[in-house]
């Protein structure tokens, strides 16, 4: 009963995977990508994890320590990855390119 | 139980081939971000089916750190940018 707990784990692990993957071969956007990545990608490789935990149940703090740092650490790299990837630059100073022209050569 | 390491290999090739055939950096990190996890989740498997943790010690530790490299290339690569703009 076990065992089979921990197949259809795996399995729907791996159902995930594709499902989340498969969208990174499109001509989408970043951030489309970066959703469907984050949410099936880190679903399914906690599902796979899970499934593993069922399997051999005496290792269980190594693979706590897996699903924790799969959960908190997908999540921030995404907000990482999207925040880096778009062009909004917050609190920027202000550029003096269109001010100076190229006579002006104030460097030189 | 040995049907699983084949199916995570072929779902690792999507990711590579983006890897290989995108011209966009983001794109490219993306691709990364994804298949550092799905390399550190087949350590994992591999140390269930040989029944081996020292092996999976080493996928738990790609697992947590990996990801925190891959956070800073990303701020080191956005800062890179607004220079080469500015």
């Amino acid at each position: 009963m076990i065992d089979l707990i921990s197949y259809s784990c795996i399995g729907l692990g791996l159902v995930f995977w594709l499902w989340g993957t498969w969208p990174l071969l499109g001509p989408r956007s970043v951030l489309f990508k970066l959703h469907s990545l984050s949410v099936a990608d880190t679903l399914g490789s906690m599902s796979i994890v899970v499934g593993l935990l069922l399997k051999i149940p005496n290792e269980w703090p190594l693979l706590i320590l897996a699903l924790i740092s799969l959960a908190i650490w997908n999540t921030v790299l995404g907000y990482v990855l999207a925040y880096c990837s778009s062009d909004i630059v917050h609190l920027a100073p202000p550029t003096h390119s269109s001010s100076v022209s190229a006579g002006d050569a104030p460097y030189v | 139980m040995n049907w699983v390491l084949p199916i995570m290999l072929l779902i690792l090739l999507i990711p590579l081939y983006e890897a290989c055939q995108d011209k966009d950096i983001w794109q490219k990190m993306l691709a990364f971000a994804s298949i550092a996890t799905k390399t550190s989740l087949m350590i994992l498997v591999v140390s269930v089916l040989r029944d081996d943790w020292m092996i999976g010690v080493v996928g738990v530790i790609i697992l947590s750190v990996g990801n925190a490299a891959l956070m800073l290339l990303a701020h080191v690569i956005k800062r890179l940018n607004e220079i080469g703009e500015g």
